[in-house]
């Protein structure tokens, strides 16, 4: 049973789970979906999985600790995490972010605007620990009693004190992996304190100092990239032979029959796509390269490990292998000689490329890197590309922010204004812009597909958008409307595919979902057929 | 890691049933792993797509974009659910002794 009112303190508890995932509280979604019984079921973990891994927080396993096999083995993580913490706060070893934590860390009015902000708090209807400032509270007090001087002695006398055993650690790893860095709560802070770095900081002492990651993020994720090339496993050869299969596809629905630019030193621009692109979404790859060859852009796409995927997920759990993967991408462009880089439709690619590796790309690593979404908006106004909206009329459009472009980059409009001039039926969803909601799949979430974490993630995580998805489309939601979301971002899209398959809402609604350089092709008349396919991917 | 375990097959899967260790794989593996997939008897057209799989696994490390796979092997990718229910990725990747897809796809 878990009692009501949790407190930080409850987190070292020894025994049972700290909180119950109780469905019929969460916040009710709209028609067709008013029923709890349409909703997937977040399903228990199975005894087996309980007995391996460490699920004593609410019940899921995202990460699947591996529960210690002794009491020394314990005190050896509980060290470790110590002296990690403390290195959060040195300059020598967290020169990132440390000025913003700290700040954090000293101020919070405890106001809880973050919390009516928070799409995981709200929509569980208010899970106490899923609220913002109950992670950063924690972070706090571990904060005042082991970083400040003194601590220990103040902490015991302040009645916000804390204790840390392995119990505590195994639900704080947890806890940092419930929340998506939308960083929704950080916009809304009237005094400027940032609960969601609190969650990264975390996950990067996890990572670093302690060796607990994520398998599809670290091991498969961005260590196979700096061997293999990319988080998909492609390799160089495997990239190059997906290319020639791009230009037969793009040549035998199209009639466009040209070779894609792979390699070519000293093109303008160097595009980089996420690889997840080529194997799961071909059509974008294959709809940015008909754009850029119809305008007559000098660009390149490269084979170089690395150059082919434009992930970056360190930026989601670890400093270190987020500037292994930024420098490399800048070294593949340095190779070419080109001017600039262009990113595809991936948001965290753009914000690690371009935002958050800024401050190690000094002196002639410092090459420009751009949106896709700006070229592609010049090149729709510039008139190169002969287009008719009205091929896009027989469907709705709405437009899903991608947190990482939008809220936390600022590119707001470009996107939109491509779809007011190829989509005659583009409509807003409410919240938008950069107070969107995240798709639920942001972090890595929509690449984590352990235990009964996809649950969660359909049913928590994902289920501010999926509201969103369905009020927008409220008036037309049968299926004899047709209806697209346009999610410019392949982490999205992968969480908007899960969440349409878990809620079964290509059948029951006719709602498809793709990139938005397929709606640009889509409205070109040099193009004698439909570009987009109505069909469910 | 748990063991999958049927007749004479003994391999070490992971938590959505894929192989561990691809090197293990055999004709018998194949078998065995088509039974969690529903699959009761493995049939021509099963193992043209499980050998193709393998192939342009063996030659690239990655499994093939799925509109290559339907296109080489001549099978829709309704055919291709029919064959695995749950699909080229989670189902034929998996009797072919193929490693989990990673990445954004």
């Amino acid at each position: 049973m878990t009692k009501k009112n949790i407190t930080p303190g409850d987190m070292a508890r020894q025994n049972g789970q700290l909180a119950d995932l109780d469905q019929s509280k969460f916040l009710p979604l709209p028609p067709p979906y008013d029923k709890l019984e349409l909703e997937p079921k977040i399903k228990p973990l199975t005894a087996e999985q309980k007995e391996r891994y460490e699920c004593s927080l609410d019940g899921v396993s995202a990460v699947m600790i591996p529960k210690p096999k002794s009491e020394e083995e314990k005190k050896v993580l509980v060290d470790k995490f110590l002296s990690g913490l403390k290195k959060l706060f040195n300059r020598e070893d967290n020169w990132t972010f440390l000025q913003a934590l700290v700040l954090t860390m000293e101020y919070c009015a405890k106001c809880q605007t973050c919390s009516n902000a928070c799409p995981i708090y709200q929509q569980t209807g208010g899970m106490e620990i899923y609220r913002p400032t109950y992670r950063s509270e924690i972070m706090r007090r571990l904060y005042k009693k082991y970083v400040k001087p003194g601590g220990r002695f103040l902490s015991a006398l302040s009645g916000d004190n804390i204790d840390v055993n392995w119990e505590m650690i195994a639900r704080l790893i947890e806890l940092t992996y419930r929340c998506t860095l939308c960083r929704r709560c950080a916009q809304t802070c009237p005094i400027g304190a940032d609960n969601g770095l609190v969650t990264h900081e975390l996950r990067k002492l996890f990572s670093q100092e302690m060796g607990i990651t994520v398998k599809q993020l670290h091991e498969v994720g961005s260590v196979q990239h700096i061997q293999k090339g990319s988080s998909t496993g492609m390799t160089p050869a495997g990239f190059t032979d997906n290319v020639e299969f791009m230009e037969d596809e793009v040549k035998e629905r199209t009639g466009m029959d040209f070779k894609w630019p792979v390699d070519k030193a000293g093109a303008d621009v160097l595009l980089i796509h996420n690889a997840g692109e080529f194997l799961a979404w071909p059509e974008n790859p294959e709809a940015f390269a008909i754009i850029l060859e119809a305008a007559g852009i000098s660009y390149t796409l490269s084979s170089d490990l690395i150059g082919y995927d434009g992930v970056n997920y360190g930026l989601w759990y670890d400093d270190v292998q987020l500037a292994r993967v930024a420098l490399k991408h800048i070294e593949t462009a340095k190779k070419l000689g080109v001017k600039k880089i262009v990113i595809g439709e991936c948001g965290h690619s753009h914000k690690a490329l371009t935002v958050i590796a800024d401050r190690i790309l000094t002196g002639d690593y410092n090459i420009p890197r751009e949106s896709s979404f700006t070229l592609l908006n010049e090149i729709v106004k510039s008139g190169r590309l002969k287009l008719d909206k009205s091929r896009n009329e027989e469907f709705y459009v709405t437009l899903h922010d991608p947190c990482n472009v939008v809220r936390l980059m600022g590119i707001v409009e470009p996107q939109r204004e491509i779809l007011r001039a190829v989509a005659p039926r583009f409509r807003e969803m409410e919240p938008h812009g950069v107070h969107n909601y995240c798709c639920g799949g942001g972090s890595g979430f929509a690449i984590m597909p352990n235990t009964n974490f996809p649950d969660w993630r359909h049913t928590v995580a994902g289920r501010a958008k999926m509201k969103q998805i369905l009020d927008v489309y409220q008036d037309v939601i049968g299926p004899e409307y047709k209806k697209y979301v346009c999610a410019p971002c392949s982490n999205c899209k992968g969480q908007i595919r899960e969440l349409f398959n878990a809620y079964g809402v290509f059948e029951r609604c006719n709602i498809l979902y793709g990139g938005l350089v397929e709606l640009i092709v889509n409205a070109m008349t040099d193009i004698k057929e439909p570009f987009l396919t109505w069909e469910w991917h | 890691m748990p063991i999958f375990e049927l007749g004479e097959v003994k391999i070490q899967v992971d938590e959505d049933g894929f192989m561990e260790e691809p090197e293990a794989w055999n004709d018998a593996v194949a078998r065995a792993l088509a039974t969690t997939e529903g699959v009761a008897e493995l049939s021509e057209n099963h193992w043209k797509v499980i050998h193709y799989l393998r192939d342009y696994y063996a030659k690239f490390g990655i499994a093939p974009m799925i509109r290559k796979l339907c296109k080489e092997s001549g099978f829709s990718l309704k055919e291709i659910y029919e064959m695995f229910p749950s699909g080229p990725a989670k189902g034929a990747c998996k009797v072919a002794g193929l490693a989990k897809p990673t990445g954004c796809v």
